[in-house]
């Protein structure tokens, strides 16, 4: 158990910088995700704290003791890896024992932890079977049972349900949230997935291009983006980003060239709802119907789309003209030039 | 702040540990007498008393010396009995291959490679009997179906003794060719074929559009082989002729052997040897060079 | 139809190519089997005369022949196992300072043909007295081997995922650990093929044994074969014997393991 502490890290490979000025705390623990597309670093910093890359620049510590230099072996952590990594011509049995062998634990500890994993994970009839006997969910509890026996001060996690299929990915993702709050295990988890980020985290770092774009806990990201990517990245469907320039609203605190943020469930129908500022017009583009709700692509003007959530069915086709409202509370400004957000919007019209 | 270029516990220094016993082998055994047979070759040396500094007089007799001349000549042409031949063999099963389906493959490529693992001492002796004139399989045999005129003392004969020898390691290598060519032909993409066809080629059109540089990996590795092989060529000459009738079947490698260990001509045998591998150096880079730029 | 036409011409021309490589073989068997002194050297076989092995065995020395091929060549496969195996791993799986060229210092010796070292072979392990020794006939063939397994082990570790390894050393495993008890045990298909082919290379070297051995005791099986033939040029069953008994070992080997024989051969399509 221990706090994990990145503290401007920086690592390079030939001349590409794939992380830069990193500082993230991660309390003792917590359920930190990482997320960003891919080559936003974040399996980097991972890697790094794992062990598995040196570090360029910047100290990386777990608890109070600076890591840069010692051997992943010694910094007591486990990783479960994206293709699982299982030993192929061990039993899961030994899959899970070997680490605790290569530590000199006693047979009985040893067996006493290979059986809590097993049951834990529902693994037990499998013990004696080898990995390429499994299916691919089974594959993946026994990577994560791999690093729960291991007991380690801090959880690593590089994409680990990516290779499952949406329904089981689902499932497993609730499990390992229930079995890392039972254990309190501080736990870093990578992955490219918003959704799942969301779902997951105590609290989310977005990454891109190297850099940390922010950190907070889901309500924050999404109630308050730091700035355009995040407010793009984090939501589906997206928030709706649109130059203020030529919209029929006046909008205190946005300069000439400021992007106006709205997510959809705060953009409705004209007659769907009251208070809203508007109204705004424009041509369906598309229809996206879900069931419980439909979502609206309106172009209000060139390079000007609306999302608009409807509740329920909607009976509206693309190409037909509708007016809507953006309601007040939910509206977000960011500076054009470097994308961050200008503060909570004051005043309506 | 760590400047270290490889993380922490990834084995860097240890691996000189673990080069070592097989780089120190490797070193002691091959490259340190490669070294000193380049060092004996500037002399001229009986092996048994002190030697005399020429300085590349030996390199010199490679080309003036008519016994070394005429062994090299021989290599060249056995040459074409290594790999020109079995190359050609194995190209002409694989233009019959080509889109057709085979069964039983694998049987076939058994037998087709057992001369390869024969020792070619062997192989040599096997020869040996069958060329015999008297008793020996292909004279008996022309003799049982009355054309005993056309039976000869293969390895007897000035001129035919070269050949002979030659027809053995076609013998031992069109299998490898074969065995290489039709794995290689599998992996083109019938595709290939039905454009051509489309395009109206017929079946030389298509061996020489699609088979051929499919197969330039393959024929690259058979002809580097049997190059190799060829220029090495030393058992089956030792064992079928001894470098006979006369002079008439020499080969570098049986110089080599003639020069150092019989002759005393110790240094003039380096000078072979050298020139031996730097010949297959030369002619494998060649090779794959060829092979590369068509591939491009 | 034109497929049908090739389709036989295919069988056909694999049938003779086949025919036409079994039949010097099987002809060198049949001949054994016939009685001493017919003349004929592939005559019709007139009995089974299974005698002559033994006499080959016994008289013609080839048991002795054969405990110094095996002495030998297994000598040489052990040795050249284990150290390819090892520089392998450094190679495939380990960065280090002087790697690439090291490596192409072995692909140099890859190349480098008997011919060309024997002289000094010869000089130098006389003068350490250690030729007549198996010595001599096993470490230079050690070091040659040695240059091939490399290569060749370099390759399959190469092909091993990185993030299993990278497993293995969270797990706090050395580097010798993950080598015999992660890595090596997805090896065994190119284990087997390396061994079976620096089995039959040993087995059949000739020269290396002509120039290096002169005591009789200690002539590795081609060799006593080509001195048995110096004595028995007519004695063509007797020959033929002596033949199959040198020839015996690794073509069993080769069909057991005739897979691994020919993906070895074919591996270097890859790689040229």
């Amino acid at each position: 158990m221990a706090a994990v502490t990145f503290r401007n890290v920086e690592k390079r490979f030939g001349s590409v910088e794939a992380v830069r000025d990193f500082s993230l705390e991660i309390a003792d623990g917590s359920f930190m995700v990482l997320v960003g597309p891919s080559g936003s670093g974040k399996t980097t910093a991972l890697r790094m704290l794992a062990g598995l890359e040196a570090v360029g620049a910047g100290t990386i510590a777990i608890g109070e003791r600076v890591v840069n230099d010692v051997s992943p072996r010694e910094r007591d952590v486990a990783m479960v890896f994206q293709d699982y990594a299982l030993y192929p011509q061990m039993s899961v049995r030994d899959n899970f024992a070997f680490g605790l062998r290569r530590r000199k634990l006693a047979r009985d500890v040893i067996e006493r932890r290979v059986r809590r994993a097993a049951d834990a994970l529902e693994l037990g009839e499998l013990l004696d079977r080898r990995p390429r006997e499994l299916s691919g969910g089974q594959q993946q509890r026994v990577a994560l049972g791999r690093a729960l026996v291991r007991e380690p001060q801090v959880f690593l996690m590089d994409e680990p349900l990516s290779n499952l299929d949406a329904k089981l990915r689902v499932q497993t993702r609730g499990e390992i949230r229930r079995l890392q709050q039972e254990i309190e295990t501080t736990t870093v988890y990578v992955t490219h997935d918003q959704v799942e980020a969301m779902t997951m985290g105590d609290r989310i770092a977005v990454m891109n291009a190297g850099r940390l774009e922010q950190v907070g806990t889901p309500e924050e990201l999404y109630e308050r983006p730091a700035n355009l990517f995040v407010a793009a990245f984090i939501g589906s469907p997206a928030m709706s980003l649109v130059p203020v320039a030529g919209l029929p609203l006046e909008l205190p605190g946005a300069d000439a060239g400021a992007v106006l943020g709205v997510r959809p469930e705060h953009a409705r129908l004209w007659e769907d709802g009251e208070g809203l500022l508007g109204p705004l017009e424009g041509e369906v583009a598309y229809v996206e119907a879900l069931g419980r709700e439909t979502f609206l692509g309106v172009d209000s003007g060139p390079r000007t789309r609306f999302v608009v959530s409807v509740a329920g069915r909607s009976p509206i086709r693309p190409g037909e003209r509708v007016r809507f409202g953006l309601v007040a509370d939910g509206l977000r400004l960011f500076a054009a030039a470097s994308g961050r957000a200008l503060g909570p919007l004051a005043g309506r019209r | 702040m760590s400047a270290r270029a490889a993380p922490p516990g990834e084995p860097r220094r240890v691996a000189y540990l673990y080069l070592l016993p097989g780089l120190a082998v490797f070193a002691a055994f091959v490259l340190a007498p490669l070294l000193h047979t380049a060092w004996i070759a500037l002399f001229e040396w009986d092996g048994v008393s002190a030697g005399e500094w020429v300085g590349l007089d030996n390199f010199g007799a490679l080309v003036t010396e008519p016994e070394l001349r005429s062994a090299f000549w021989h290599a060249l042409v056995l040459l074409v009995f290594y790999a020109v031949l079995p190359v050609a063999i194995g190209l002409l099963l694989a233009a019959a291959m080509a889109r057709t389906r085979v069964r039983g493959l694998t049987a076939f490529r058994t037998v087709l490679f057992l001369p390869q693992v024969i020792a070619l001492v062997v192989v040599a002796v096997m020869w040996r009997m069958i060329y015999a004139p008297e008793g020996g399989l292909i004279n008996e045999g022309l003799r049982a179906i009355g054309l005993g005129g056309l039976a000869q003392n293969w390895l007897g004969d000035f001129t035919l003794a070269l050949p002979s020898v030659g027809l053995i390691a076609t013998w031992v290598f069109y299998g490898l060719a074969m065995v290489l060519f039709t794995a290689g032909v599998q992996k083109i993409p019938p595709s290939l074929y039905d454009a051509a066809r489309v395009d109206g080629a017929g079946p030389v059109r298509e061996f020489f559009a699609v088979t051929l540089p499919g197969l330039r990996g393959e024929i690259a590795v058979a002809l580097t082989l049997t190059t190799i092989a060829a220029l090495r060529n030393f058992d089956i000459v030792y064992i079928t002729t001894g470098g006979g009738p006369g002079d008439a079947t020499t080969v570098p490698a049986f110089e080599v052997y003639e020069r150092a260990f019989q002759s005393g001509r110790v240094g003039g045998a380096a000078a072979v040897g050298i020139c031996l591998a730097a010949v297959i150096f030369a002619l494998s880079l060649a090779i794959n060079r060829f092979a590369d730029r068509g591939l491009r | 139809m034109i497929a049908r036409r090739e389709q036989q011409l295919t069988y056909l021309l694999l049938g003779v190519f086949s025919l036409i490589a079994l039949v010097p073989v099987a002809g060198i068997v049949v001949t054994a089997l016939q009685a001493r002194g017919s003349a004929a050297g592939f005559g019709v076989p007139d009995g089974f005369n299974l005698e002559n092995f033994a006499t080959a065995w016994e008289e013609g020395n080839f048991a002795d022949y054969l405990r110094s091929s095996v002495i030998v060549t297994v000598s040489v496969v052990a040795l050249s196992t284990l150290l390819s195996i090892l520089a392998g791993y450094a190679f495939g799986m380990m960065r280090f300072r002087g790697a690439t060229v090291l490596f192409y210092l072995m692909l140099l010796g890859l190349m480098v043909p008997l011919e060309a070292t024997i002289v000094p072979l010869y000089y130098d392990l006389r003068d350490l007295s250690l030729t007549d020794t198996y010595w001599a006939l096993i470490l230079p063939q050690v070091g040659a081997s040695v240059a091939f397994g490399t290569f060749w082990m370099r390759a399959f570790f190469r092909s091993v995922p990185r993030s299993l390894v990278e497993a293995a050393r969270l797990d706090g495993s050395s580097s010798w650990t993950t080598l015999w008890r992660v890595v090596l045990p997805l090896g065994r298909p190119a284990v087997l093929t390396m061994v079976a082919l620096i089995f039959m290379w040993t087995w059949n070297e000739f020269l290396l044994a002509l120039v290096m051995v002169s005591d009789e005791g200690l002539r590795t099986a081609p060799l006593g074969l080509a001195f048995f033939q110096g004595r028995n040029t007519t004695d063509y069953a007797l020959l033929a014997a002596g033949s199959v008994i040198v020839a015996t070992p690794v073509v069993v080997l080769y069909v057991f393991l005739q897979r691994h024989f020919i993906r070895g051969m074919l591996a270097g399509a890859v790689k040229g």
